[in-house]
């Protein structure tokens, strides 16, 4: 952790010192933003129930805006789960826009992979309380990544393009020494390399019509994951993303209708982990390292209905799947359906009913996945 | 799998090729600010309104969402712009 923030810092000082050695008088702008929720679930588990006040987090951002062509951008996380109060560094990065066409981006970010971690995540952009499967905690796809990224959005002939061309430490095999049950995983926020070869990744993104209402994005990940030092070192991976999104007033439905989805794969090169059974002895065994996930999600806001309470309302339904190698010891095939019924009380902010079923087999405990889940969460932005 | 990936590489640049348009250039340049931000924005989040921040505001968001969103100069720049003139 002090290994990126101290060098952000730094950076921090350098380029404020920069600025203001412009003759003009400091231009530097300072922005504190951020978003947090809190709620309430109740669960039932293959029948067991429990209810509980859950989910309070909060993500302080600090935008520094130092000149025209110079920015940086933080984020924490703090949340309250299990008793616990725990914070994580979402992402710290400068960003420098070269010309109209190029922007640089280092440090911490969030990456391009498909665009639900870069930009549907935060809790008053997501219109459901939970993320899809296949995100997140125990997720098959990258959230952030720690290195230098070019991006930048061009119009050609009418058609917009937007891309994004990055290199990280990148994600690095869980072999299964320390934790036999999870090898074969992926774990991808690495402020350290575990071998010299760093990840390259990218997206191209394309709006095919003049309103901007849809996007399809394109993006990669490939990466030597591999301890340098061991059995491993070999052992790549290779990760596709492809997204859609399709946002758009329509006259005769009264209201914005939003559809999103995203597809995820990622495949890592076979390789012969080692299960330790209960008496003490050591198979060899290996599995085709290939996983999967996949949503899609479908909302509608009667925006423009003649009652306050209905141009508010916005309903909302998503499908998502996992599937994850078999034959690993985290092998899984779920599927979940989530509802939801949201009041936004701003633009902002929101009120989020949701109901959340998950069916399917593997996880962490390696028997059936059967669970409803009843959220209310308030998720505002400030 | 190998199949799928070449052929969706081959579907979108020859879908982009031929979404490419002189007319359709002389429609998307002709913008304006307004229009541009009625349309871009709720792409990802709900649209905020011009009196939700003031200039210098919009100015930090403007950079921040160009990068983020990757927008292209021209259409963030006339979108803050309008906002500006607007809030
Ligand atoms: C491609 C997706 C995308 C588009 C398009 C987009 N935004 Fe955003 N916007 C985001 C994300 C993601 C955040 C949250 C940033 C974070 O929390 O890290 C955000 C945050 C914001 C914020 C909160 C302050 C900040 O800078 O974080 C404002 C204000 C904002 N956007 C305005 C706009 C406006 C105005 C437009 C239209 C020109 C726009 N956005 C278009 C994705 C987008």
């Amino acid at each position: 952790m002090k290994r990126i923030i101290l060098p952000l810092i730094a950076m921090f000082f350098v380029s404020n010192l920069v600025a203001q050695q412009d003759s003009k008088p400091s231009k530097t702008q300072f922005m504190i933003r951020g978003y947090g929720s809190a709620g309430f679930q109740a669960l039932n588990d293959e029948g067991e129930k429990e209810s509980s006040f859950n989910n309070g987090t909060f993500a302080p951002i600090i935008l520094f805006k130092f000149s025209d062509k110079f920015m940086f951008e933080t984020e924490m996380e703090f949340a309250y789960e299990n008793g616990e109060l725990e914070t994580a560094l979402e992402y710290a990065n400068a960003m420098y826009t070269v010309n109209k066409y190029i922007t640089i981006r280092a440090g911490k970010f969030l990456l391009p992979y498909g665009t639900f971690m870069e930009r549907l995540h935060p809790s008053w952009i997501n219109k459901l309380s939970s993320v899809p499967l296949g995100f997140g905690h125990d997720g098959i796809a990258p959230s952030s990544g720690v290195g230098v990224e070019l991006r930048g959005a061009f119009i050609l002939n009418g058609s917009r393009f937007n891309y994004a061309l990055y290199s990280t430490n990148g994600p690095t095999l869980n072999d299964g020494n320390d934790e036999p049950e999870e090898a074969g995983i992926l774990h991808f926020d690495n402020y350290e390399d575990n071998n010299k070869n760093k990840s390259v990744g990218g997206r191209i993104g394309f709006l095919p019509f003049t309103d901007s209402s849809t996007e399809v994005g394109f993006s990669f990940l490939n990466a030597k994951v591999g301890d340098k030092d061991s059995n491993y070192k070999d052992v790549s991976s290779n990760l596709i993303a492809y997204d859609f999104s399709f946002v758009k007033k329509v006259n005769s439905l009264g209201g914005i209708i939003d559809i999103k989805a995203q597809y995820n794969t990622s495949v890592t090169d076979d390789a012969i982990y080692i299960e330790v059974h209960e008496d003490g002895d050591e198979e060899e065994y290996t599995f085709e390292n290939s996983s999967d996930s996949f949503y899609a999600q479908l909302s509608y806001k009667p925006t423009m209905s003649a009652s306050n309470f209905l141009k508010n309302i916005e309903l909302v339904g998503r499908y998502s799947e996992l599937n994850t190698p078999e034959g690993a010891e985290w092998e899984s095939n779920v599927n979940q359906t989530a509802f939801g019924v949201n009041y936004w009380l701003s633009w902002r902010s929101a009120i989020k009913v949701n109901y959340q079923i998950a069916d399917g087999t593997g996880g962490h405990g390696g028997g059936r996945i059967d669970n409803k889940i009843f959220t209310i969460q308030w998720a505002f932005g400030i | 799998m190998k199949t799928f990936k070449i052929v969706s590489i081959i579907g979108f640049i020859g879908f982009a090729t031929i979404s490419c348009s002189p007319e359709r250039a002389t429609i998307v340049q002709g913008k304006s600010g307004v229009q541009l931000w009625s349309e871009t924005c709720m792409r990802c989040h709900n649209t905020p309104s011009p009196a939700d921040f003031n200039d210098a505001d919009w100015s930090t968001i403007e950079m921040h969402m160009r990068v983020r969103a990757n927008l292209t100069a021209d259409e963030s720049k006339k979108i803050f712009d309008f906002l500006r003139s607007a809030n």
